[in-house]
């Protein structure tokens, strides 16, 4: 529709444009006229071409559509009904899925396999990382403790002067 | 609450002379909006589309009727799938369906509108999405 109320305007209006576009709706229609009963576009397959249509063509389903749509609504066939709603809100343009079919199982899998490779990779740099050093054994800092009983050590502010003095 | 606040404000200069006595009769300009009726908004959607001339207005009246916290009644779906008619876009005419399913609480409250609308959707021949796509 939208296609369309733009050629209108813009015939309507006169701007420069007015005479190329006048124009091409009118070689696309003569050259679509000759045909055009027959359908140059089968209506029943609009929804797989849509996208690959040209505007031209574009117009031209927009046209059989709206000539359809005068019709007696009980006459259309299942597959026009379903090219005028497919035309007018199918999924394309503004309306198309921001994910193609199928991204929310690439999307699990690539993450899952994002945290596998980052896991190896620390694995592997902690496997190659050299040991801790032997102060940080259980029994050293027992021992640690131990000593700093017997120097009476401060336990919040550290060793007292003595300590060292000693 | 204002009222209170104004009259602790008072009470706090002391100095202030009592001027605020009489109550506040004016109306506060962010509260008491006109509060339209269900029926109210059902006439009012249903005498506009029964005026409705194009595809533009037709659509632009369906963007506002489904934008409010409600489902339109039927009168208002039956006025608009007529005028659908009159404009000749039988894709509205599917979309005014697909709304009604969005705005629903639950396929049951869809069921009984498309039940009611039922006589109106055979005589002009409008099949829902799911019909279409069955």
């Amino acid at each position: 529709m939208t296609t369309l109320n733009v050629v209108r305007t813009l015939a309507k209006t006169g701007s420069p444009y007015r005479r190329a576009i006048v124009a091409s709706t009118r070689s696309a229609s003569s050259a679509v006229r000759p045909s055009s009963q027959q359908s140059i576009i089968p209506l029943s397959n609009v929804e797989a071409q849509w996208e690959k249509l040209s505007s031209d063509e574009q117009l031209t389903v927009h046209q059989q559509l709206e000539a359809l749509q005068k019709k007696d609504w009980k006459e259309l066939s299942i597959d026009e009904k379903k090219a005028a709603y497919y035309v007018a809100f199918g999924p394309h343009g503004p309306r198309a899925p921001i994910k193609p079919p199928g991204a929310n199982t690439t999307i699990f899998f690539g993450t899952i396999g994002a945290i596998a490779v980052s896991s190896i990779i620390f694995a592997l740099i902690r496997s190659r990382a050299p040991p801790p050093p032997k102060t940080m054994t259980k029994e050293w800092q027992e021992a640690a403790t131990e000593q700093a009983k017997e120097r009476r050590e401060n336990p919040i502010t550290g060793m007292p002067l003595y300590a060292f003095t000693t | 609450m204002s009222l209170r606040i104004l009259s602790s404000l008072v009470r706090t200069r002391a100095s202030a002379p009592r001027l605020i006595a009489a109550p506040i009769t004016s109306r506060y300009s962010s509260s008491g909006h006109g509060q339209e009726s269900f029926e109210a908004f059902s006439d009012r959607y249903v005498t506009f589309f029964q005026s409705v001339q194009d595809i533009f207005e037709l659509q632009r009246g369906l963007n506002n009727c489904f934008a409010h916290d409600l489902v339109p009644s039927t009168a208002v779906v039956e006025a608009a799938l007529r005028a659908a008619r009159r404009v000749d876009d039988y894709s509205t005419a599917v979309r005014i369906f697909e709304g009604i399913k969005e705005k629903v609480e639950n396929q049951g409250q869809y069921d009984a509108y498309l039940r009611e609308l039922k006589s109106v959707k055979d005589e002009l021949g409008v099949q829902t999405k799911e019909e279409l796509y069955a």
